[in-house]
């Protein structure tokens, strides 16, 4: 097999993995949803790294790759405290909440037509109850100093 | 093998579209992104995945054919990955989104194996899947809103935006298949220096031979990062305003 030919189809993986990323950090809404494009984006970056270290037979590729999840973790932990503190300050994950720093001359953007929500409320199985009753605790007389809790068996 | 036979229709081809698929390919692509970003119905979902696998054919028709068995392995690891990177994007819970993203991560560490980088695979899934998603849904856990999660059900300009990255993928893709004519290594070369058999003392000494000075700083790095991170929580000012907003 010619060499180049696994490295295109690694390029084209990488470059859609991209896009994918680039496509989710532009159109949501939600901060981190927003955050994990942008991480996916550095993992396609990554993913090239490493078909071109094998392709050339140099480390450089796996090395730089290295490097770039040391600083992609070092991104994830500023950016989620950016986040915490954006979200005390809001109460939402939403990033048209600040809105007020767009550009001049662009109009704010406001919802409209919300749709509701389709996730269906949880609904939890209904069990018969099975089994054995356990020994229930006697309570002879409510004890003030432990209101809560039951009293000892003292006679059989 | 349709993708194969594709490749042999595609490549008789001399008109436009025919000797550049990847055009068709981008805009199936951008019709199935568009399609699949919310709010999108669970029927708009369904057609947008198919219409993203018909683009993702016609990427690779072009690409050239090899040994079967290696591209489908190569294939079958990368359709994991994108496959779970498009839900991750289009996903309506974030939860999901996080959890989409660490099967992205599981495909890309494949990928990294596949390749030979069996550290890197590891490493992918000790610290991006392990230590990254994980702080991920730490902050999930604590920042979620009360009442009607609207940004999850909403995306803004899911036109333009599906739009911008087809033509990215085209654009990135009209690239391959013309790589400038230098001398790859052959395996004989691979099985000397990259797939020899210790992986982590190789790996290590170049590591800390060559590149020693970006290891010291990139360690700088990370503990500045952790110390502004603490910095910035610790000192933000508690200020929720009231539930009507």
């Amino acid at each position: 097999m010619p060499e180049d030919v696994l490295l295109n189809h690694y390029l084209l993986v990488g470059a859609m993995l991209f896009a994918i990323g680039l496509v989710g950090f532009l159109s949501r809404r939600n901060m981190i949803v927003m955050f994990l494009s942008a991480e996916m984006m550095l993992q396609a970056v990554a993913v090239n790294l490493v078909a071109f270290g094998r392709y050339h037979n140099d480390w450089g590729g796996q090395i730089l790759t290295i490097f770039v999840i040391a600083v992609a973790a070092c991104e994830a932990a500023i950016a989620l405290a950016l986040v915490m503190v954006l979200f005390r300050r809001s109460g939402s994950l939403d990033i048209t909440f600040w809105q007020q720093i767009r550009e001049e001359g662009v109009p704010p953007y406001v919802d409209q037509a919300v749709p509701e929500s389709t996730l269906a409320p949880p609904s939890w199985p209904h069990l018969i109850p099975a089994g054995i009753e356990p020994p229930q605790p006697v309570l002879d007389q409510p004890d003030n100093d432990r209101p809560n809790q039951p009293r000892e068996r003292t006679h059989v | 093998m349709a993708l194969f036979a594709a490749a042999e229709w595609f490549s008789k081809g001399t008109s436009l579209l025919m000797a550049r698929p990847y055009l068709i390919g981008m805009i199936l692509a951008g019709i199935s992104m568009y399609l699949m970003l919310p709010p999108g119905s669970n029927r708009r979902r369904t057609a947008g995945s198919i219409i993203g696998i018909l683009s993702l054919g016609f990427f690779c028709a072009k690409l050239g054919a090899g040994k079967l068995d290696v591209l489908a392995v190569f294939w079958i690891l990368a359709s994991v990955t994108l496959v779970s990177a498009a839900a991750t994007v289009t996903s309506r819970n974030p939860v999901y989104c996080a959890l989409w993203f660490g099967m992205t991560l599981l495909g890309t560490a494949g990928l990294f194996l596949f390749s030979g980088a069996q550290f890197l695979a590891v490493a992918t899934i000790v610290v991006y899947a392990g230590a990254i998603l994980v702080t991920f849904l730490f902050v999930l856990m604590l920042a979620t809103p009360t009442g009607a999660s609207v940004p999850d059900r909403l995306s803004w300009e899911p036109m333009l935006s599906a739009a911008t990255g087809a033509v990215l993928v085209g654009v990135l893709t009209m690239t391959l298949g013309g790589l400038l004519l230098q001398t790859p290594a052959t395996q004989a070369d691979r099985e000397q220096v990259m797939l020899a058999n210790e992986h982590m003392a190789q790996i290590g000494g170049e590591l800390f031979g060559r590149h020693l000075v970006s290891v010291e700083i990139g360690a700088t790095l990370l503990m500045v990062a952790l110390v502004g991170a603490t910095a910035i929580v610790a000192h933000s000012k508690e200020h929720v305003p009231s539930k009507g907003s």
